[in-house]
């Protein structure tokens, strides 16, 4: 009884407010900002996604440009998936939401984000393809590129020195010669490379040119057997031979650059705020850091790198969705993207503002990857298949416990199949 | 000090008794019951109201709103724009169909049968022990023991983690400097045998203390002319123990061990927070099952039906004392 | 009866060893939480922090809306357990003393109440509470957490209840009390320690609750403690030294709680049950 009540007072409200839109629509263009005087957008980013004098400039900005307030508040990773879930399912959703680049198309096949089409046709024209398209679904913009990172090599210069290597490997198999070096050479640990650091398979996977899914039918199902992941895994196999750490764990647990950080790891494949974090628990490794980027199987070419990175988007249940574009105005705007990058050494939407990333060690090493860059598969069924647990992750294990890539593939299919059928 | 339920019951009875022999109070009772009438036969009911309608609005409603979720196809999609799609017993067909289900509840029965059985035996071991120190020791114990029965789930399962974890872990080291050299580098979370090892550790510790501490207050109960005139017989340690302390303590028992089905079944952030279902959902019992199928992958049609089959096997499980119950206050009144 | 040497040996050192199988997690936490990153994780665990850092807790500490979020934990929980008991006391009561028909459904139905799969719920009710247009609100909070503790709470209660002598209350009413009267000036007092007792669980119940906030409470000012705990550990790994800072800090009122209650508690009721 009462949520028919309150659902028809919605109804009533909602023509209510159309009705109210309808009169807005023609003397708000006129009134420009004034319309916006007075009103508060709620902008929900990650942890760690906004330094806070970014914000503050952008919140500054923002201000001057629209008369409205925009308040940031971070979210948490724990339950991320549930909140912005139900929160989407509300009349009064945070207007504009950070959302990781690979789950944006299952967001979009929601319908819980608005689209997006005029925004990129006045401010997205140089947008970068390739971080482009995770925002794209079924032909139309749901999401607008703000920022991305790959991984790239972190060594400590003193155990690479100590082995007697000179320079830094430029082909992927002059990689594997270092660390027999180290391995041989001085009792350090010659890379950590923790079983299941997924997203690093990812990348050896696009450095294959292989896919994670193949369409069969109309449907999508798994492509794990293929000849050209094994080759991917056969790869990661081999850097996991020179490392002791967990089979079963992921790069997490316990956090590589903890690990790392007592000096007696030769190197690790991370993200380059790990370098940040390896330098908080041991101030005394930070002159022995060093970067490059991960050598792929010839030097003209880096290593495929999975590259992560998150979209904004729009709620489609916001009830100011105008307002919410004249943030992503402003902060996609060159002064505050390309501010962002340089702040936290990511790799901006455009390849005008990498230029932003001069003097930053750890980006220099990332940038040159992100062409060759990519993703997990961009269709909405995706995100299913990396909920934990993780299946490939599961596959990862398997393989470097000694089961046949082929046997390992079989075991989990199914279960990846059964994710990828999963309507939304 | 929960659940004396029954323990006290029966540890009130001769009181009740005595009270019925005097004869005053009795006729007195009487006396103000006729002067009363039918305010008195509604009392009951007044008292019980706020809690019935307590637990019709905050459990019921959410229950039938459960129950409805169950027969429908609710994913992501359908929750973010209001859609009902119904779709019959489709979330229940798959689900019994499914090989996997039945091989949870398997699991998940003797996951509870095992936990169950070691926290009801150490409890009431360490419960006798605490009631056989002297005054000093038994503080100490029991400050060991609240300190463990206080813990947050959430700080318990964290510090677990790390105790157990494998490179850096406490467990591994001193397994390893006590000459048990293999397990210098043992990975706790890597088969499902190990894993629910870690579970039943951390349940069981968290678990013996609220057992212990209640099964020593419920022994100092005991009149102590019941063992004097068991020793005047000529039993021994053992003879009183099972013909004093435990046809007293039995009833305590039972409500404990039913509160422990219950808990144990439904223990979640331990077996999600430990090493969250895996490894490859080996460790998933009935609550973690739903919570993976509906939460996680956001089928919540799918884990509404689940968790009234998790609450189905709960009852099937817990029926024999469920029965017992009801035959107990059928005798009393 | 005198005791072997060997006979008042043994239970003294078991008494010890459990006490250190207990209380080490407990202390390893407080332990880690004062230790310097770089002593956390180590080869050779670090028994004893030499070199005490508070960075940790300031790091907990000075997180967004801390003490906010302090607020409305003590508020839910406080205002969630004493709601349970003055609901479940009226009730116990009335399951305890009186005869009436109805007596064992209403038993049972408190006893299946307690099964109920909350975690699982927590979709159908964050619906529920959406559609009250109730979302970032302490209310629904403090009631649903209420419900939870609600049905242990009142088969406890039923059990002390149970345990006060008929005849003191009996004898009260001679004194021309009435029923009423009888059960504040007599039984409420014998009460209390059942009472307090009884709270604990609610506390630590109510306190711990995870995931119905997370997904009803989107707003900072909206949310409790549990979930700031959760923030040190991240995506990208665990930052131990602020998660068992924050646990510490989280744990610290429970445990004081504990302390402070149990005494009372066990000494109430065996006093009670003695005297009686």
């Amino acid at each position: 009884m009462k949520r028919k009540l309150i659902a028809a007072i919605g109804v009533a409200g909602m023509l209510f407010s159309v009705a109210a839109c309808g009169d807005d629509g023609d003397s708000g263009k006129d009134a420009g900002p004034e319309s916006f005087k007075g009103q508060t957008l709620v902008v929900w980013t990650m942890d760690g996604s906004a330094p806070a004098d970014w914000t503050k400039d952008v919140q500054a900005a923002f201000e001057k440009k629209t008369g409205a307030k925009v308040k940031f508040e971070t979210q948490q990773w724990d339950g991320i998936q549930q909140k912005v879930t139900t929160a989407l399912s509300e009349s009064n959703p945070p207007d504009v939401i950070e959302i990781g680049n690979t789950q944006t198309p299952a967001y979009a096949a929601t319908g819980g984000l608005a689209e997006l089409e005029d925004l990129k046709k006045e401010i997205g024209s140089e947008w970068t393809d390739s971080v482009n398209e995770s925002s794209i679904f079924e032909g139309k913009q749901y999401a607008a590129p703000w920022y991305f990172a790959n991984r790239v090599v972190i060594y400590n210069k003193k155990i690479w020195a100590e082995a007697g290597i000179k320079d830094t490997p430029k082909t992927r198999d002059e990689f594997f010669k270092d660390l027999e070096a180290i391995d041989k050479k001085t009792d350090a640990e010659p890379i950590y490379m923790a079983g299941q650091n997924w997203y690093f398979f990812d990348g050896l996977i696009i450095g294959q040119g292989a896919d994670l899914v193949k369409k069969d039918g109309d449907k999508y199902v798994s492509n794990l057997s293929d000849p050209k992941v094994t080759a991917a895994m056969e790869i990661y196999k081999k850097y996991a031979s020179f490392s002791s750490a967990p089979k079963d764990k992921d790069e997490a647990n316990p956090q590589q650059a903890d690990v790392f950080s007592k000096g007696k790891t030769g190197a690790f494949i991370g993200m380059g705020w790990e370098a940040a974090t390896a330098i908080e628990a041991n101030p005394a490794i930070e002159k022995d850091l060093g970067y490059f980027t991960i050598p792929g199987e010839t030097a003209d070419k880096p290593e495929g790198v999975f590259l992560g990175g998150s979209n904004l988007a729009v709620a489609a249940g916001s009830e100011r969705q105008e307002l919410a574009k004249e943030f992503l105005k402003v902060v996609l705007s060159d002064e505050f993207e390309g501010a962002l990058a340089k702040a936290n050494g990511v790799i901006p939407n455009k390849k005008s503002l990498e230029s932003s990333l001069e003097g930053n060690a750890v980006a220099e090493a990332a940038a040159p990857a992100a062409a060759v860059g990519g993703t997990t598969p961009l269709i909405p069924q995706w995100a299913a298949v990396e909920n934990t647990p993780n299946p490939i992750k599961a596959y990862m294990t398997a393989v470097l416990k000694g089961k046949s890539p082929a046997d390992a593939a079989k075991d989990v299919e199914s279960e990846i199949n059964k994710r990828l059928a999963q309507e939304n | 000090m929960p659940v004396q339920t029954q323990g006290t019951d029966t540890a009130g009875e001769p009181d009740v008794h005595k009270a019925e022999a005097r004869p005053g109070p009795r006729e007195t009772k009487r006396g103000t019951r006729a002067s009363r009438g039918r305010s008195a036969a509604a009392a009951p009911y007044l008292l019980l109201l706020p809690a019935l309608l307590a637990t019709l609005t905050l459990l019921g409603w959410p229950l039938v709103k459960n129950g409805m979720l169950s027969f429908q196809n609710l994913n992501a999609r359908q929750l973010i724009q209001h859609l009902t799609e119904w779709n019959g017993f489709d979330n229940y067909q798959e689900a019994l169909g499914s090989s996997e289900f039945w091989s949870v509840v398997q699991r998940t029965v003797y996951f509870t049968t095992a936990n169950v059985v070691l926290i009801m035996l150490l409890g009431t071991l360490v419960g006798l022990l605490l009631a056989r120190l002297g005054k000093r020791m038994r503080l100490l114990l029991m400050l060991g023991l609240v300190l463990a029965w206080a813990m947050p789930i959430i700080a318990a399962t964290t510090v677990y983690q790390w105790l157990f974890a494998q490179r850096y872990g406490v467990v591994n080291w001193v397994l390893d400097k006590a000459g048990w050299h293999s397990m210098a580098d043992y990975n706790w979370l890597g088969t499902q045998f190990s894993t629910f090892s870690v579970v039943t550790m951390l349940i069981v510790w968290q678990s013996v203390p609220f057992v212990a501490i209640n099964l020593y207050a419920a022994t100092t109960t005991i009149p102590k002319e019941l063992y004097e005139a068991a020793s005047l017989d000529g039993a021994g340690p053992w003879k009183s123990f099972t013909s004093v302390t435990f046809p007293f303590l039995r009833p305590f028992l039972y409500a404990t061990t039913f509160l422990e089905v219950i808990w144990v079944f439904k223990a979640f952030p331990q077996i999600f927070a430990i090493n969250e279902g895996g490894p490859d959902r080996l460790t998933e019992t009935l609550p973690i099952y739903a919570f993976v199928e509906g939460v996680g992958n956001q089928h919540f049609g799918m884990g509404a039906a689940i968790s009234f089959l998790t609450i189905l096997v709960l009852i099937v499980i817990t029926s024999y004392y469920l029965r017992a119950v009801i035959k107990q206050e059928e005798d009393e009144l | 009866m005198k005791r072997s040497l060997f006979g008042r040996i043994w239970p003294n050192t078991t008494a010890v060893l459990l006490f250190v199988v207990f209380a080490f997690p407990v202390y390893w936490m407080f332990a880690t939480a004062f230790k310097p990153r770089g002593d956390i994780i180590t080869e050779t665990p670090v028994w004893f922090p030499t070199d005490v850092t508070l960075t940790h807790f300031d790091k907990a500490v000075h997180a967004d809306h801390f003490w906010t979020l302090v607020r409305n934990s003590v508020t839910v929980t406080v205002v969630a357990v004493l709601l349970s008991l003055v609901i479940a006391l009226l009730a116990s009561f009335a399951l305890a003393r009186m005869r009436f028909k109805g007596r064992r459904g209403f038993i049972v139905t408190f006893m299946l109440a307690q099964m109920a799969p909350w975690e699982v719920m927590v979709i159908a009710i964050y619906m529920l509470v959406r559609d009250s247009d109730m979302l970032d609100s302490l209310v629904p909070l403090t009631a649903f957490y209420m419900m939870m503790v609600l049905p242990l709470t009142l088969l406890t209660l039923r059990g002390y209840v149970a345990a006060v002598p008929k005849e003191l209350e009996e004898s009260a009413m001679v004194d021309g009390c009435t029923r009423t009267q009888a059960f504040v000036k007599v039984i409420f007092p014998l009460l209390a320690p059942g009472l307090m007792a009884t709270s604990l669980f609610g506390f630590i119940t109510a306190w711990n609750e995870f995931p119905l906030v997370l997904i009803l409470n989107k707003g900072i000012e909206h949310q409790t403690l549990p979930l700031w705990l959760s923030q040190f550990r991240t995506a990208f790994g665990d930052d131990w030294g602020a998660t068992m800072a924050a646990s510490s800090l989280f744990a610290l009122p429970i445990l004081i709680l504990f302390i402070f209650l149990q005494r009372k508690a066990v000494s109430g009721l065996t006093d009670g049950a003695v005297k009686g």
